[in-house]
């Protein structure tokens, strides 16, 4: 593959949470506004991307047999140091995604591309795979929490748009439209799919 | 067996590795929190007492945080009133919330300083209005008795929101019921100051 397909795949091709329905918990979870979808995906990019430079180092060094816990304790350390700066620098956005943030380490994303990608490809691919993972995550969940938060609640990244006479569908802000949200973006994709394969 | 001890010193090193790395974060964002987490206190002092603006806060609480009393100048002289911090069980969170009193037990201001309601029903307890800078749900509280304070569907002056009549009632009651375990220690206060 070239290394822009490398870094393109994620985004769309290979969406992490569109395509791969993997990290479904997180995004349904903190997807009711943009700034918490942005707030997640550059946590989550971060330790993608720690922890993807850092397999892709050390795979030759980690006997087989103990891969997966040396795996999660390179993840859990970079969550802990994205949840630490977070809560240091940005405190409101620590409070808003409050327990998503350290279940991080638990997203099967990260694991998924540190046992099928990192351990597998160079540190150049490996970055590219992160950054691409991690923008096709980040995108979703902006995506998703834009639907959310304008229908829901009549704004846009927290400010009210629509004016005090428009009556939210509060449904959108509540876990139903979380599902809702992501099963109607799913179905789309799936459609430009087969329209395309018909061609 | 040789295989065992191999293993484990690669997981070991690797622990090691993790432990001393995030040994060294920590001693960098440690302050930075505690800053934080004092900045927030702050503020909502500032907020929910005005009066002590110019002056100082003390802490006085038996466990940090709780009580303060404030005063109108920095060096400790005129007391200007109190306040607490309050906790009520709330529909999904424990929600928190800064009091600040006046010396006869009036509320000055309140400000929530943490909840997790449901978003969109009891999260209204911080809802600002389209137009206005200030939480309506808080606005209320103002001057208001803060023994008797209690809302609407309990005989009380504070509307509840509709469809988080819950959360409406757990910041109300837990208003109240801090207040009234506080009191004898205000009137303490209180008394010690006019001596």
């Amino acid at each position: 593959m070239t290394l822009s397909g490398e870094l393109l795949k994620g985004i769309y091709k290979e969406n992490p949470v569109l395509r791969l329905a993997l990290g479904l918990c997180p995004t349904l979870a903190v997807s009711n506004s943009v700034i918490n979808g942005i707030g997640m995906g550059t946590a989550f990019t971060f330790v993608l991307l720690g922890s993807n430079i850092i397999v892709s180092l050390i795979k030759k060094g980690v006997p087989d047999k103990i891969r997966i816990p040396v795996y999660i304790v390179i993840i859990a350390s970079f969550v802990t140091i994205a949840d630490l700066f977070m809560a240091g620098f940005a405190p409101k956005l620590h409070k808003a995604l409050g327990i998503f943030v350290p279940l991080i380490v638990v997203n099967c994303i990260i694991l998924g591309r540190a046992e099928a990608f990192a351990s597998k490809n160079s540190l150049g691919r490996s970055i590219l795979d992160a950054i691409g993972m991690g923008i096709g995550f980040t995108l979703t969940l902006v995506f998703i929490g834009f639907f959310r938060e304008f229908l829901g609640d009549g704004k846009v990244l927290g400010t009210p748009v629509m004016g005090s006479s428009f009556e939210p569908v509060l449904l959108f802000i509540l876990p139903p439209g979380a599902f809702l949200s992501l099963g109607f973006l799913m179905g789309f994709l799936n459609w430009i799919d087969s329209k395309k394969v018909r061609k | 067996m040789r295989n065992i001890i191999k293993l484990s010193s690669i997981l070991t090193l690797v622990t090691a590795i993790a432990a001393l790395a995030l040994a060294g974060v920590n001693t960098i964002t440690k302050p930075l929190i505690e800053e934080q987490m004092r900045l927030a206190v702050h503020n909502a002092l500032l907020e929910v007492l005005p009066e002590a603006s110019g002056g100082v806060c003390v802490d006085v609480g038996e466990k940090k945080g709780e009580l303060f009393e404030a005063y109108s100048s920095p060096d400790t002289t005129g007391l200007a009133g109190f306040a607490f911090k309050a906790y009520g069980k709330g529909y999904s969170s424990t929600i928190e919330t800064m009091v600040g009193l006046d010396l006869n037990g009036n509320i000055k201001g309140i400000k929530i300083l943490f909840q997790q309601e449901t978003p969109g029903l009891g999260s209204k307890i911080e809802e600002i209005k389209y137009g206005k800078s200030k939480p309506w749900f808080q606005e209320q509280f103002k001057n208001k008795n803060a023994e008797r304070v209690a809302v609407d569907k309990d005989d009380g002056e504070i509307k509840s929101i509709t469809g988080a009549t819950i959360s409406s009632r757990a910041v109300t009651n837990s208003i109240r019921n801090g207040f009234k375990k506080i009191k004898p220690r205000l009137e303490k206060i209180i008394k010690g100051e006019q001596k």
